[in-house]
Formats: C-alpha cells, structure tokens, sequence
C-alpha cells in the first residue's frame, strides 16, 4: 500500500477523525516533553489535531514558489519524539502521538529518505554489519574523530549513545547451542515460549537474552527463538512505512503459526513487543489475523512474569539484594497501558530498595537522541531524571528500555540494565543462600 | 495484577484528595485516570462557596446545604477539616493558598475582563483580593506576542461599574504590555512556554526588570498590577518573591484559559504528595470494565495493548467528573449514563434540558445531574440503599450541586474526597483485602 493509499485508509478514520474529538484543551502540549525544553517543536496539539484540517492538502494543492503544493504549512511535526504522552494525557481520547507519526510519515512520502533517517531505521542491517566487523565497528564508534564525521557527513550526534556490537549474533549463537545440544521437539505451549529478542539482544546486548532464558527456564518454560527480523519500530518512527510493512509481514509469518498454537511470545524489548501489540494495526493497518493472533500472544517479560505471579507459579525464590535501584519506565512501557510490571516485581525481592525515578521521558526515544539536531532537546528533556539518579548514588539504576538504558548510562555513568538482570542477581543470590544454609562448613550466622 | 485497597478512578481535585488521604491512612492506592483534566482546566483557586447572596465561603455553605439535595447538606461540616488537611500538603509542593472560610467574598478581576466571586486562592492570585482603597489603580501588564491576555480588552471591560456589581472597583484600569528578552517578534507564544522561561533564574530576573520598568512609566501605576497567569511552574515560589522585590505595587495572577499554569502547580503538589504518601498515579487508562461480585467492587480493568490490565480493588473511589469530565455521558434519547458502573443517575428530564438558556442566571439543570449517595458517599438507588458497599463518589459526579452557578465544586470535591477516604479506612480491614490478595 502506498502512503496516498494509508491516508485515504481505514487509519485516518481511527487516528485522523479522532480529532474531532480535540477540546483544543492543549492537555496535550502541557505533558509533552519536547515542548517542555525546546521552542522548535510548537507541541503536540499544534501540528496534530489542530493541523488536521490540512490532512487533505494533497486533494486542495496549496501553489508556494518552489514547491507543487503543501501539505501542512508546518513541518516542525519532524520534532516530536513519538513518545506518546499526548495521547495518554488526552481526555478526550484523541489519538495525537499516532496522527503525528502518520504526518510525518506523509511529509516524507515520496521522497527519498535521509540516508541517516534510512540508516537509524535498517537496524539489522547495520547489526549485521556491525557484528561481522566487530571489532572495528566498536573501534570506530569509539573513536572521536570518526564520530565527528559521522555527525558532519551522516548527522548522528558525536555524543549520542551508541551500544557496543557483539562478536556474534544471538541467532548464530542460539543455532550453535542447539546444533551441541541436537534438535530436540520443543515443548508444548505450556512449558515453553517463543522469545522475540529484538535487534538489541540479537546485535548488542546478548546478556540480556541469557538472562531471559535462564529466567524462563527457572520458572519452567524452555524458550524457542524463531528466525526474526526487526520490529520494524525503528523504520516507523522514521517514517518509512513500506520498508516497516515488509518486516512487520516477515516476523507475522514466522510468530503466527506459534501464536495459533497457543504459544505465548515474549519480549525484552518494551517497545518491540509494543510495536507488535499495537503498531502493526493501529499505524501499519495490518488487519489480518496473523497480526491480532501474534499480537494477542506477545507478552513484555515483566508483564508475563507478574502474570505467573498472579496465578501462584512464579518461581519467587529470590535472595537478598540489599541496594537502592533507581527505576525509569519508559514511554514505550506506558503506551502498554500494563502498569509498572517491574516495580511490583522488584517488591518481591527482599533487600532491594527500588524507587521509581517519575520522569516522562529519557530523551532518547529510540533513535531521535541520536540524531545531530536532537541530541541537545534529548538531552534536555532526561536531565531531571539524570540529576535523580546521579543523587541516588545508586550503584545501578534499571530500565526496561533499550535504548533508554544507553542513554541513561551514557548521561549518568551509572550502568544501567534490564529488571530481568536484576532479577537473576536475585535468583542467584537466592541459590547462594539455600546453598550457605545447606552446607556443612557454612559460618555460623550468615 | 497489582491489587490495591483502594482504586480510585479520577486525578482531578476529588480523585487525589481521596487518593493522599486514604494513603496516608496505610492503604495502598493506585490511582488510575483517562487523562488531565479538571485540574489543567481550572484557574488553580478553592472555590467553596461563590454564591452572591453569601458573605464568605462558610456562610455559603451554609446556604448550600440548606438546598434539597444539596451535597453540603451531609458534606458541608467536612470542607474546614479537609482544608486545613490539604493545606501543607500543598504548601509542601511549592503551593501556598492565601484565605479561609471566613474570608469575606470579594470579587476577582478575570482575564476575559470579568469577576468572579473568590476567598480561597493561591498566593499568586491573593492580592486581588483585597478590597479597593479610594483611589487604588489597577494596571494590566500584558505581553507582547502572548495572544491568550488582551490587556486593552481587559481593561476596558474592567472599566464598567457594572462588572464589579457596582460596588467597590478600582479607581482606574491602565492597559500596557510587555516585551519580555527573547520574545520580541514572537506572535504564537503559548502560557506553558512563557511560565517554564519564569523558572529560569536569569531570564525572569531580565524579565522582571522589563515588567518593573514598563509599569513604572505607565500613567495608572502606583496600585495593584495584574499578569497573566505565567509565573513559573516549578519555581512557582521563587517567581513570586522576585517579584515581590522589584515591582513596587501588590502583583496577582489572573488565571487564563486552559492549558491552566495554576492548575498545573496544584495538579503537580497533589501528585508529589500521594507520591510522597507511598501511592500511584497512572494516566492514560481508559477504564473498560469494573468487576464486581454481589454489591462489592473487586477489579478495575482498563484496556492496554492486545489485552486489558486489571488492579484489584478492595474498595474504589469513583471520581470520574461531571459530564465535561465523562463520568455522566449523554445518550441521544436523553438519557444519562454513569457509564463505569452503570450506577443510577439523578437527573433532570430530557424535555428540561433545553428548556432554558445555557447561561440561565438560576443554573442550567444539567448541572445538578449526577449521582445520589447516602452520607458515607456510597451510591443508592431510588430508595436510597446502597448499590455497592466498597464504592465511593467524590467530587463533581455528585448530584445535587451546580458548581458553575454556585462555584461549590472544590469544596464539594476536598470534602467528598476526604471524608470517602475516611469512610473506607472505617470498613474492617477483612473488607477492604480482596479475596486472595497478596503484595504482588
């Protein structure tokens, strides 16, 4: 589908026309975090509900020298972040974060994308690259001068936080294992679940699928992890939806034949699993069922674990982690519209003192951190919360987000990881503990 | 699920209030609300009781409750209690409030060029409230490019006798306007943009010189001067006393239309005082259905991408609004719904709601519309038995009050709020646990 074909689509009627629900309250503008600390973006309801009106510019060409006609006369819409406060602060139900997206994805139809727009969005393929070349990669990315003209020649701010590539991917590692182990069927829904890694754990962070895997495994689930390509968040928040589409469909024929079996999907990544939870429908109209029976399936880790917990089979043998845990949930985790799975799961682990950091945004957003232009407004924004984990004096902070960790741990220099991480210290911990007691030669009092 | 013994639906002034109080009681409460809104949309004062034929809030009270129906009525002994409860909290989130019940009524000048019947404001607003001294004169700063306060159209209309009841007015009404540093050009600046440059400590230190000169050469100064409602957010405080060092004549903030910069700061010190209290504020939840089992509430279940989130509730403060706010909903075959509960709703027939004006002097029926509680705040039915034993109404869902008319709705909600969150820490504790429920 085109994007002149999206437009006229089923989207504009569910996003689009839901501005005539718009008070022109400007609740909106009061919640977003780019209007808070920068005069280039005009806020949310400016270019979203109120520019609505435009939205058949196309149809009604508006002549301006220079160019055959205009869309919106206001093209700062490229300013917001896609952090979806606005439509989480409406109380009309006005669907603003997602009209902004579909806008700029409008505004950069037909052209040929930013090579740094195009290049923040191919996440895999730059993860590819980046792995095969490791060590160079990373050294380059380190390295200030080349920084310096990455930001002049491509526009990827030299400061802008930039995790390091693995040796290899989690795929070719994860074939590797089975391949030592030998095929084996996999278990039945109940006692394994598909896991969706995401470009974060398959490219940069891989401990953070270790740690999914034993933490599945403790609590009695094997983990499947199907071939898989980018969510296509990534290429959404840059407005190239056709290229999301492809991925979107890609990952759909991989995860629906799982989903139907009853298998559950789960994620590390906030945003991936909300991308498919949400976007695949709500921006990238796919209606079919391969998208409803994958996204009913998909489930953030934190979300499935707290549901275990509900039903009595989490495995809650933590051990003690005396420390104070700054946590931030981010935007993508509040668009899941499922609470703060993380905190409630922190209050299970004895010792450890998590507190909620209650800032809006990092910055980051994803890609838009990076960016050469947006890097200071990104910066801005996730100051308070830097400020508030600088003066926890926390020996770690925790974020479900990974995007989010890099920037926190890049603002702050405090490391920041996953809750499931945190998590397994406290499994483990669990396990030293059960052993002191068990063991013969075990001080006394300990 | 995250179970909480207290779920309250609602972040606006009733929602919060019942939310810190029944907090600061031990429960665990989990705030779960649509969005901002009364608080956003409001000019940021304690409207009690701005009735004309009243002398103070207290005595407006006391008119009120002698209505039919009137939520004062069971509600009214509530307000001081409640006000001097929620005072420090306030004043802990940077929010002094100036007046108390037996503050004479007095008329505030509006930034439509109105006035509006107050006693209970924030510091910010307060020196509008004194009465006017023979020959005090009153200048209008505005500023440049800032399109939401049109200091001529202000002052013209504050010119009129009548607009201030023909009784004591300022002796002369002087518009000027202001170019604040940086904002010279600048035609689409907004309150919010204007207020966080005020919690820059050197821009508004420029700025208030600028503010200082310009009401020093104008022919009317010498009195009060009155600003729109854009000193500061978070140093709200700090603004203020800057001010107060450099302009030499008493400074008040007139409230503006929405996005409210005074609604924000107290909307802001509710929040950081539940917070502070050990409860949670989620925005964002559109509720999609309550369950329930027999008359008790069990489970407040909202939607959330590909599935519903659910808190388990041992006991729910409904505090969803007035129809502005969507806790009533209009059908079109002129009926009201509550529609979270489906609980019975008092309202007036169809066929009156447009028998009169919409600006009827008496108040617009509609208004009184909401639902019926007994006087612990749980809602009845026709006969007036509770419909639910764990649920309680606070603020403008309440029926029986006009709080456009009779400027009652922040009384009605820190009472209603207040008093439902003492109501639910009376019932036993083996009441207020859901079944099964455990820290999750």
């Amino acid at each position: 589908m085109t994007i002149a074909e999206l437009i006229m689509d089923a989207s504009e009627e569910a996003v689009g026309y839901s501005s005539d629900e718009c008070l022109k309250c400007n609740v909106c503008v009061t919640v977003c975090p780019v209007a808070r600390v920068t005069d280039l973006f005009p806020g949310p309801k400016y270019v979203g509900p109120q520019a609505q009106r435009f939205r058949t510019g196309h149809a009604q060409p508006v002549q301006v020298p220079g160019a055959p006609f205009m869309l919106s006369p206001d093209v700062t819409v490229d300013y917001c972040s896609g952090c979806g406060w606005c439509t989480s602060a409406c109380p009309a139900g006005v669907k603003i974060a997602e009209m902004n997206s579909q806008s700029r994805a409008r505004m950069k139809a037909g052209k040929r994308p930013k090579l740094r727009d195009w290049g923040l969005g191919q996440t895999d393929l730059v993860g590819q690259v980046g792995v095969l070349f490791s060590p160079i990669a990373n050294w380059a990315l380190a390295n200030r001068p080349i920084r310096a003209i990455m930001e002049t020649t491509v526009g990827i701010h030299r400061q802008a936080p930039f995790p390091k590539f693995g040796r290899r991917t989690l795929q070719s590692t994860w074939k590797r294992r089975q391949k030592r182990r030998g095929t084996t069927a996999a278990p039945g829904p109940d006692r394994a679940v598909v896991y969706f890694h995401g470009c974060s754990a398959n490219y940069y962070e891989q401990h953070v699928a270790d740690a999914a895997v034993e933490i599945l495994r403790r609590n009695g689930f094997e983990t499947i992890i199907p071939e898989q390509v980018c969510c296509g968040l990534p290429l959404i928040s840059n407005g190239i939806y056709t290229d999301a589409r492809q991925k979107a469909h890609r990952n759909l024929d991989v995860l629906a034949p799982y989903a139907r079996q009853g298998y559950r999907i789960i994620g590390t990544s906030t945003s991936c699993t909300h991308t498919i939870k949400a976007e695949y429908r709500e921006m990238l109209d796919l209606h079919d069922e391969d998208a409803t029976v994958v996204a009913n399936a998909t489930w953030d880790i934190c979300e499935f674990l707290l549901d275990l917990h509900e039903q009595g089979k989490l495995n809650t043998q933590f051990g003690r982690l005396d420390e104070d845990l700054p946590y931030h949930a981010p935007c993508q985790l509040r668009s899941h519209g499922i609470g703060l799975p993380a905190m409630d799961l922190f209050a299970l682990v004895p010792g450890l003192r998590a507190a909620d950091m209650d800032h809006d945004c990092c910055g980051i957003a994803g890609t838009y951190g990076m960016k050469k232009e947006k890097y200071p407004i990104g910066m801005a924004v996730g100051a308070p919360l830097f400020e508030k984990i600088k003066a926890s004096n926390a020996p770690e902070a925790a974020c479900d987000s990974e995007t989010c960790r890099w920037q926190i741990e890049k603002a702050t220099g405090t490391r920041t990881r996953h809750p499931i991480e945190i998590l397994l210290d406290a499994y483990r911990a669990g396990d030293s503990e059960r052993l002191a007691a068990r063991g013969p030669l075990a001080p006394a009092g300990t | 699920m995250p179970s909480a013994d207290v779920v309250v639906i609602g972040a606006g002034l009733a929602g919060l209030t019942a939310a810190i109080a029944a907090a600061e009681s031990g429960a665990r409460v989990h705030v779960l609300a649509k969005g901002h809104a009364a608080t956003h949309w409001g000019p940021g004062g304690i409207d009690v009781a701005g009735i004309p034929a009243a002398s103070t809030p207290r005595d407006g009270i006391r008119l009120l409750a002698g209505e039919a129906g009137h939520p004062y009525a069971f509600l009214g002994a509530d307000v001081a209690a409640a006000l001097d409860w929620i005072r420090p909290h306030l004043a802990a989130g940077g929010v002094e409030y100036v007046g108390d019940l037996d503050t004479p009524l007095q008329l505030a000048p509006t930034s439509i060029g109105g006035t509006r019947r107050a006693a209970i404001l924030p510091a910010g607003q307060a020196a509008a409230l004194s009465p006017w001294a023979a020959g005090e004169r009153l200048v209008i700063c505005g500023i440049a490019g800032f399109k939401d306060f049109w200091p001529e159209a202000i002052a013209a209309s504050l010119a009129r006798a009548r607009v201030w009841d023909g009784g004591n007015r300022p002796a002369s009404v002087t518009p000027i306007s202001v170019v604040l540093p940086g904002l010279a050009g600048r035609h689409n600046l907004n309150a919010l943009e204007i207020a966080r440059r005020f919690d820059d400590p050197a821009w508004r230190t420029s700025a208030i010189e600028a503010m200082a000169r310009a009401i020093a050469a104008a022919p009317g100064s010498g009195g009060r001067v009155a600003v729109p409602a854009v000193l500061g957010i978070r140093d709200h405080a700090a603004v203020l006393d800057a001010i107060g060092g450099k302009i030499p004549a008493a400074t008040f903030e007139m409230p503006l239309v929405p996005p409210s910069v005074p609604g924000m700061r107290l909307y802001a010190a509710l929040r950081a005082a539940l917070i502070r209290a050990g409860g949670r504020v989620q925005i964002g939840e559109m509720i999609e259905r309550i369950d329930r089992d027999g008359r008790a509430v069990t489970a407040v279940v909202s939607a959330a991408a590909a599935r519903t989130y659910t808190v388990r509730a041992g006991a729910l403060v409904l505090a969803t609004g007035g129809i502005a706010g969507g806790g009533l909903v209009a059908e079109r075959d002129g009926r009201l719904l509550e529609p979270l509960l489906g609980l019975p709703v008092e309202a007036p027939a169809a066929d009156d709601w447009l028998a009169v004006d919409a600006f009827e002097p008496a108040g617009h029926p509609l208004e009184k519309a909401g639902i019926r509680t007994d006087a612990e705040l749980r809602p009845v039915d026709a006969d007036g038995t509770p419909v639910f034993e764990n649920v309680r109404v606070a603020g403008s869902l309440l029926a029986g009050q006009r709080y456009i008319r009779d400027r009652c709705g922040d009384g009605v909600a820190l009472a209603s709020g207040w008093r439902a969150a003492r109501s639910l820490s009376a019932v036993p504790a083996g009441r207020a646990a859901a079944p099964g429920s455990e820290r999750p």
